[in-house]
């Protein structure tokens, strides 16, 4: 059950007024001034839309915003977005504002509106990531529609991506959660989803939230729970995704997010993924995925540079987490020039399962290990780039597959060196 | 007991309204009738309402309910005499109890000696009593209100070779108010009940008075003039009788009925009425709200009237598209409970059933700006029969007690003019006067009990009103004042307990009192005002500087 005095009194007040809900709508924020007001807008026109009839509240969950984020969405006027889309409103709809913490922290975002969606009952909800420079009108109903007229737990998207963009996720996130978890979901680690009250109330339940204070990577825990609690999994195409332009870049928090979380959860997952074998798809509402192709400037010099160096300077640190051979291999390529520079989806994968088995034993500090796999993601990326280069968009995918197949293969693999349980 | 003599009377009544024909059957024909009306006027006396609104009484063919009228001077014979009308009339006058009647200005019916003339040829003298056209493709713009029933406005009529005008029913052929000879003639109508002292006229269909070509024939000035020429001669010969407008239509539309307070003094607020029942069904004001918010100043003579349910369907000309489908949905589950743009059904019914949410609506009803009706029947909880073709569902005999005919009439079941209810929950066995008297927590007592503390303070007829809103969409709060008399009225439209923090700061140091008990509650000081309310529960405080 929720613990109710995480939440403030002011906002505990203010989900008394809201009351029972059947769709809450999630925003974490942090300075997204720029961008939240029409992401709002946008939520509210098709909330009256497509769910008229529905008891709605739109919930943000503020990381201690200096822009008067949280001011612009308790700010949007319904009454615009109604003569603005020409819709009429049966019903009142509450947009009410938290701040959970002066600085942000995704885990501490989420855990207040999983909270405000407990306390409401609600039964369908969404989280929408703010940001998105812009969202499509469609994006609500394409991740809401499948709980709550289908029964559906979770949602997960897809979207229409460079080729390019996203390698921690086709590099990394899908095919390790497809190979362990058996289940093919594109996006594990997701900025947007929609989700059943039912599957929030379970996650909250769940002991993680004291184990890293700000709950990193805890949109990805979010979908493992859901896979292994048996929940109903689904995925709906959103189309491209817009990012706003100040999207920071920086690996290792992304890292943090998605390996250490990965690595984390592998831990308390083992009883589940050490009988899974092969991997299912998932029902998938739109289009699977799309890869478009524009041609975009990649620092592959500087990839590779850094790569080489990485594995130059933390031989020390390789020696703890991964096997000679496999350490031996990287050493090898990194002495090797760019045209003949391969970072294979066999050794690349071996990599993986050897940085989580040291994760799980604790080889060296946790975060160390997860820091440490940054140089050698910038190497597998510099491969993927370059072999991908002139690929199509087909080309793209049925290299992606053969990277997943690889990660299945080697399951036993990660089993072997895995740590027996005491 | 007297009458209420004040000018404005109508603005602090409460009004019952029946159809004579349904509420108690003297002579045992099956038929309700006057001296059985006036055998019961010790009952709604009791009740304590204060004026009786009259469904139409005159002989008619009853193809619309008597609103097809063929006599406009006289007493459907199954109804009694004139002279039972004035006996009537004058008991309730000597029980304080004003009397309105129905007055259909718009049209007759077929059967009217007038549109027989009429019809009879091209050169009678009254042809001209009537709209007729060579063709039907006048008025184009005009809509057809009776969909489920009429095509068109134009009936064909063989016997003269012309269409005949009709907003209603065909059988319903409209005068034709460009003639001043009609005018002259309503008039004299109207005349003949007033020098018998009726109280007033409930005006039926008035926005359709005057047909013009590129309209949609509603509102039209030249109607609006018509009405204005007949209030005034109303108070010059009539002074403290009243007009009360049916015109189904939008606040802003009904506005102009009112003019300058020289045309009607009350009109019926019909989009109130379905956003009443919406905001219960969604467990939100903002219905309410959102139409009061719309509805315009009226003049200090005027005043709105306010019903929940009447003797026709539950009309939903006055929403939108979105909210007519979610009142059928939700209020009109089987197909058989729709009439033309409505719900043809009971208050008790479209609630359940559910004391409670009965109780919020009539409080909501008692407690808004405008003079509450109270339709027949609804004061202990009647249900209705919707197997019974048109209206009629909502029509059948009052049920007085459980015994015979449900007490309504001593003649054999088959002569009722319609069967009495008689489904296990809403059956007269069940649901009746006698039963409720005995009891002192039934409806009726309830109801009683509310007619009471409502007509205790002016406020609610005659006062302001002010919306609170408290952050909970479920709370409806407003606060009614009228000099130095203040009301708050919290009303809780959801179906759940509720917490409701209240911004009274500017009634500071005045404490709060219970209107129904009487109980005393905390004074309010500078912080919100704490409320905690039961599922569907409501309060009337009294504001009180002590």
């Amino acid at each position: 059950m929720a613990e109710e005095s995480f939440l403030s009194d002011d906002f505990l007040r203010q989900l008394i007024n809201v009351g029972e809900v059947d769709i809450l709508v999630g925003f974490p924020t942090h300075n997204n001034a720029k961008t939240i007001g029409s992401i709002v807008r946008t939520i509210q026109s098709s909330i009256l839309r497509c769910f008229p009839r529905e008891r709605a509240v739109i919930i943000n969950a503020d990381g201690g915003s200096r822009d008067g984020t949280p001011e612009l969405v308790t700010g949007v006027s319904i009454d615009d977005v109604r003569r603005a889309s020409n819709l009429s409103a049966l019903r009142t709809l509450h947009s009410i504002s938290t701040q959970y913490a002066t600085s942000p922290a995704s885990g501490l975002a989420l855990r207040t509106i999983l909270t405000a969606a407990d306390l409401l009952r609600a039964k369908a909800c969404v989280v929408i990531s703010p940001e998105s420079a812009k969202i499509e009108s469609d994006w609500l109903p394409k991740l809401l529609q499948p709980v709550y007229r289908d029964d559906c737990d979770l949602v997960t998207p897809t979207y229409r991506r460079h080729k390019f963009e996203g390698l921690l996720i086709t590099n990394l996130v899908y095919p390790m959660v497809r190979a362990l978890y058996g289940v093919r979901i594109r996006e594990a680690y997701m900025s947007e989803f929609g989700f059943s009250g039912r599957l929030g109330s379970q996650f909250l339940g769940q002991n993680i939230w004291n184990d890293a204070a700000d709950g990193e990577g805890v949109d990805l825990r979010f979908t493992l729970a859901a896979i292994t609690g048996g929940s109903r999994v689904c995925q709906s195409f959103l189309g491209e995704k817009d990012h706003d332009e100040r999207r920071g870049a920086d690996l290792v928090p992304a890292l943090r997010q998605t390996a250490g979380a990965l690595f984390s959860a592998l831990e308390t997952d083992f009883p589940f993924w050490s009988g899974v074998s092969g991997s299912e798809s998932v029902p998938t509402t739109g289009s699977d995925q799309q890869v478009f192709l524009e041609p975009v400037r990649v620092n592959r010099k500087r990839l590779k540079e850094m790569f080489s160096t990485g594995v130059l300077e933390l031989e020390s640190v390789f020696k703890s987490i991964l096997s000679p051979s496999t350490l031996a291999e990287l050493q090898r390529i990194a002495q090797s020039g760019e045209d003949e520079f391969r970072y294979s989806s066999e050794l690349w994968a071996k990599t993986i399962y050897e940085f989580a088995a040291s994760y799980q034993k604790s080889v060296i500090s946790r975060d160390h290990i997860v820091q440490a796999l940054a140089p050698l993601f910038r190497g597998r990326a510099f491969t993927f780039v370059t072999e991908n280069r002139n690929a199509s968009a087909d080309d793209v995918e049925n290299n992606i597959e053969g990277l997943c197949l690889e990660f299945e293969r080697l399951k036993p693999y990660l089993l072997q060196i895995w740590k027996p349980r005491e | 007991m007297p009458l209420n003599q004040n000018a404005l009377w109508y603005k602090d009544a409460i009004i019952y309204q029946v159809h004579v024909r349904t509420f108690h059957d003297s002579n045992g024909d099956g038929v309700g009738d006057f001296q059985g009306l006036e055998q019961k006027l010790g009952y709604l006396q009791e009740l304590g309402i204060s004026a009786i609104w009259l469904m139409p009484f005159f002989p008619s063919p009853l193809r619309d309910d008597g609103y097809d009228i063929s006599d406009y001077n006289s007493i459907h014979a199954s109804y009694g005499t004139l002279e039972d009308f004035r006996n009537f009339l004058n008991s309730a006058h000597d029980r304080g109890i004003r009397v309105i009647i129905e007055m259909v200005l718009n049209h007759t019916s077929d059967q009217h000696p007038w549109f027989q003339e009429s019809r009879s040829s091209k050169d009678n003298p009254r042809r001209d009593w009537y709209v007729w056209s060579d063709t039907n493709t006048r008025y184009q713009g005009a809509r057809i209100i009776f969909l489920d029933t009429e095509k068109s406005n134009w009936e064909w009529d063989p016997s003269s070779k012309s269409y005949y005008w009709h907003r209603f029913f065909s059988h319903q052929p409209d005068l034709n108010y460009d003639n001043p000879a009609v005018r002259e003639q309503m008039w004299k109508v109207m005349e003949f009940w007033l020098e018998m002292g009726v109280d007033g006229f409930r005006l039926d269909a008035v926005p359709y008075l005057v047909e013009r070509d590129g309209t949609n024939c509603e509102n039209l000035p030249e109607t609006h003039e018509i009405l204005r020429e007949l209030r005034r001669r109303l108070d010059e010969k009539f002074p403290g009788r009243m007009l009360l407008a049916e015109a189904n239509q939008w606040p802003a539309d009904l506005r102009p009925y009112f003019a300058d307070g020289n045309e009607f003094h009350m009109a019926f607020h019909f989009p109130l009425m379905p956003r009443m029942f919406m905001g219960l069904k969604l467990e939100d004001r903002k219905p309410i709200t959102e139409i009061l918010q719309q509805t315009p100043e009226i003049p200090p003579s005027c005043q709105w009237c306010l019903f929940l349910r009447n003797h026709d369907e539950l009309t939903l000309e006055m929403v939108t598209d979105m909210e007519r489908d979610y009142m059928y949905d939700t209020y009109a589950g089987s197909k058989m409970m729709r009439l033309n743009l409505g719900i043809r059904r009971r208050l008790a019914p479209l609630l359940d059933n559910d004391r409670r949410r009965i109780e919020l609506m009539n409080g909501m009803l008692m407690s808004l700006p405008g003079t509450p009706i109270i339709y027949y029947g609804d004061e202990i909880g009647m249900g209705d029969n919707i197997s019974l073709g048109d209206r009629n569902g909502v029509r059948t005999p009052m049920q007085w007690t459980g015994g015979w005919n449900g007490g309504f009439s001593t003649s054999d079941p088959e002569r009722l003019y319609a069967p009495l209810i008689q489904d296990p929950v809403y059956g007269y066995p069940a649901v009746n006067v006698l039963r409720q008297t005995e009891s002192e927590h039934s409806l009726l007592h309830w109801m009683r009990r509310i007619v009471t503390v409502r007509r205790s303070i002016a406020a609610f007829g005659r006062g302001s009103i002010e919306f609170l809103y408290p952050a909970s969409h479920r709370i409806l709060a407003y606060v009614r004042q009228l000099g130095n008399e203040t009301v708050l009225v919290v009303n809780n439209l959801s179906s759940t307990a509720q917490a409701v923090e209240l911004d009274l700061r500017r009634y500071k140091g005045n404490i709060l009192i219970e209107m129904f008990g009487k109980n005393i509650f905390p004074r309010v000081g500078d912080l919100p005002y704490l409320l905690t309310m039961g599922p569907y529960q409501f309060y009337w405080f009294r504001l009180r500087r002590i």
